[in-house]
């Protein structure tokens, strides 16, 4: 891609022109087209839930009974507290897509920001920075996440509030990030120790520029491919993380995510109460986006990453 | 499996233990104020066990060496401390009530996870593109993504609650007498039955998707195209040629994953009530049971730690080509 700078076209159009070609390409793939309607569909829902169902209703706002089945008035039926399930559910859109998305930047950054220095720096900086990988790799991040989170929340206090986040909500986020990042930073090295053998590279630093800056406009550009498809994956992790940690009591009742809502499903007793549409909606959202994240990475890593593209 | 290769393993599985327990320690002192203090705040504590606390863990002594010393000195000899919530009950008792019941459920939904995902995936990726293929590979991708108390709920939903075949809760019935151990092991069994198809269906789309994978992989290696040659027939060539090749990654990828496996049986165990380490963990989350907590962090990482060595020594037991 150096060699041909003479005669090619403008920069500016060459991406253009790589960026429609992606797009033909993951436009054959059903599966990643599939994916990303889905999360469009859940992405809608969840920048303006108000647009849909109105504001969030609270148990003094609550418009039905105690656990109605679904009806007319409340196609989703009701929770123990009276609330909309269809209501809660939309919102619930908004705050698990939020804490899957702020986690995924923390992994992805401290992933990348570590398998790039560490595929490129070598020597002591990679075998301490890999050996601190192969630690977080091993150790089991949910327990991890389990033994953290209420320290984390002591600490700060669950009724505090940073940068008009809530701070239960906040530990959640930091908590996936910082027991996540690993299987990103392997992948990630391994790509940036045959980026730093090419010649683009060599020349950089022939020229005397410095490591930092070679990281930064060098190696970073060259590995945004696999972050993509990286982050993609991640995110359907996170909000699988997000769900579980909320329902064994993690979560904030005063935002339900869809894994505050089973879990608060699970504490009515709605299982053996046969409150069947308290649970379903919820969990058929967590079940969607997940597959959808799982199935739009899939394709992406495909198309991506050179190492998957020569496996399938 | 050279001396270095069992050597360097162990190493790793050594400094990663040293690691837990130093975070272990660290996220013990990080929490605000002493862990005297924290234990005043709990009703059930009296002014001697706050008192036993101090002296125990050196607390008027400076962080590092003496709390350091202290508190690596228990964990070696497996002292983890006193339970808050259960009236200072030494931690490895509690913990040691709920092992079995989650050693169980983990451990039988392993095996039947295993059985079904690699025989499921073995065949899907065999015969790529076949109708097993497409549903199978469909249905382990939704079990893949769904939680494993997003499995169990519907689960309790239909056969408990619903058609009554077994029990919503717990591991025995209330309150029963059994007329013989036989009677007693029925009944275990039936509280079991849904507890342990969560489990095992939560394990078996990751398992049948990697196993696809790993059957595919083989598909292109020249010992396959010279078992096709020498004219053997096609199941043949999968049983005794792709699939013993396509288990060596799945054996890493299994004990990896045992990590995710202890996370997913904690919630399944919170839908069940079932009487184990998950159900345990959740108690101690909202008493805000450090010491239990911890013991648990310890206990379960070790696993998952010790997992992980067992399966790099046998990987390099089966595999010829292991010398790193």
């Amino acid at each position: 891609m150096t060699a041909a700078a003479v005669t090619s076209p403008p920069r500016r159009h060459r991406r253009l022109e790589a960026a429609r070609d992606f797009a033909v390409r993951f436009s054959s793939r059903t599966d990643g087209v599939v994916g990303l309607a889905i999360l469009l569909v859940f992405a809608i829902l969840a920048i303006a839930p108000q647009l849909f169902v109105g504001p969030l209703e609270t148990a003094v706002t609550a418009t039905g009974s105690s656990l109605e089945a679904p009806s007319a008035a409340h196609l989703l039926g009701t929770d123990e507290l009276g609330r909309d399930i269809l209501n809660l559910t939309v919102h619930g859109a908004r705050i698990s897509m939020t804490i899957g998305f702020l986690a995924t930047l923390i992994t992805i950054a401290l992933g990348a920001g570590i398998g790039i220095m560490s595929g490129y720096l070598g020597g002591k900086a990679d075998a301490l920075l890999m050996w601190l990988t192969d630690v977080f790799l091993v150790l089991p991040n949910f327990v991890l996440a389990i033994a953290l989170a209420p320290i984390l929340l002591d600490i700060i206090g669950a009724q505090a509030e940073l940068f008009g986040i809530r701070a239960t909500l906040l530990v959640i986020v930091v908590v996936i990030g910082v027991t996540s990042w690993a299987t990103t930073a392997r992948i990630i090295r391994s790509q940036v120790l045959s980026l730093k053998e090419r010649m683009f590279v060599d020349r950089a630093r022939v020229i005397g520029t410095g490591s930092g800056r070679i990281m930064r406009r060098h190696i970073l550009p060259n590995v945004v491919n696999l972050i993509v498809a990286q982050s993609v994956l991640t995110f359907a992790y996170a909000v699988f993380t997000e769900t579980s940690l909320s329902f064994i009591g993690l979560g904030d009742p005063f935002a339900p995510s869809w894994g505050e809502i089973l879990a608060a499903a699970q504490s009515a007793g709605a299982p053996g109460l046969l409150a069947w549409w308290y649970i379903a909606a919820p969990a058929v959202s967590v079940v969607l986006v997940v597959v959808a994240f799982t199935l739009v990475g899939n394709a992406l890593d495909d198309l991506l990453n050179p190492k998957s593209a020569v496996r399938r | 499996m050279s001396g270095r290769y069992l050597l360097q393993k162990l190493a790793r599985a050594v400094l990663t233990i040293i690691v837990i327990v130093l975070l272990n320690f660290l996220l013990f002192r990080a929490m605000p104020g002493s862990p005297a203090r924290i234990a005043s705040h709990h009703p059930g504590v009296t002014q001697a066990a706050i008192d036993q606390l101090a002296a125990r863990w050196g607390l008027d002594k400076p962080l590092i060496p003496d709390q350091l010393v202290a508190y690596v000195n228990a964990t070696l000899t497996g002292d983890f401390g006193l339970s808050y919530q259960f009236r200072g009950e030494p931690v490895t008792e509690v913990i040691g009530d709920r092992f079995w019941p989650t050693m169980i459920l983990i451990g039988l939904g392993e095996l039947f996870a295993i059985i079904i995902g690699l025989a499921l995936g073995a065949y899907a990726g065999w015969r790529r593109g076949s109708a097993v293929d497409r549903v199978g590979g469909g249905i382990s991708l939704v079990l893949y993504s769904m939680p494993y108390f997003v499995i169990g709920m519907p689960l309790i939903i239909v056969f408990a609650a619903g058609l009554g075949w077994f029990p919503t809760s717990g591991m025995f019935d209330a309150g029963a007498t059994y007329a013989s151990g036989l009677d007693q092991l029925l009944d275990f069994a039936h509280h079991l039955v849904l507890p342990l198809t969560t489990v095992t269906l939560g394990l078996v789309g990751a398992y049948s998707i990697l196993m696809r994978s790993a059957i595919m992989e083989t598909r292109s290696e020249d010992y396959i195209t010279t078992a096709r040659a020498k004219g053997l027939t096609d199941g043949r060539v999968l049983r005794t040629h792709a699939f013993p090749n396509a288990l060596l990654p799945m054996v890493t990828i299994i004990a990896i994953d045992l990590g995710y496996v202890v996370a997913g049986a904690i919630t399944a165990e919170v839908v069940f009530n079932w009487p184990g380490i998950g159900t345990l963990t959740v108690d101690a989350l909202q008493a805000r049971d450090y010491p239990v907590l911890q013991g648990i962090f310890l206990l379960l990482s070790f696993t998952v730690v010790l997992a992980n060595l067992v399966a790099d020594l046998v990987y390099g037991f089966l595999d010829p080509r292991v010398r790193v």
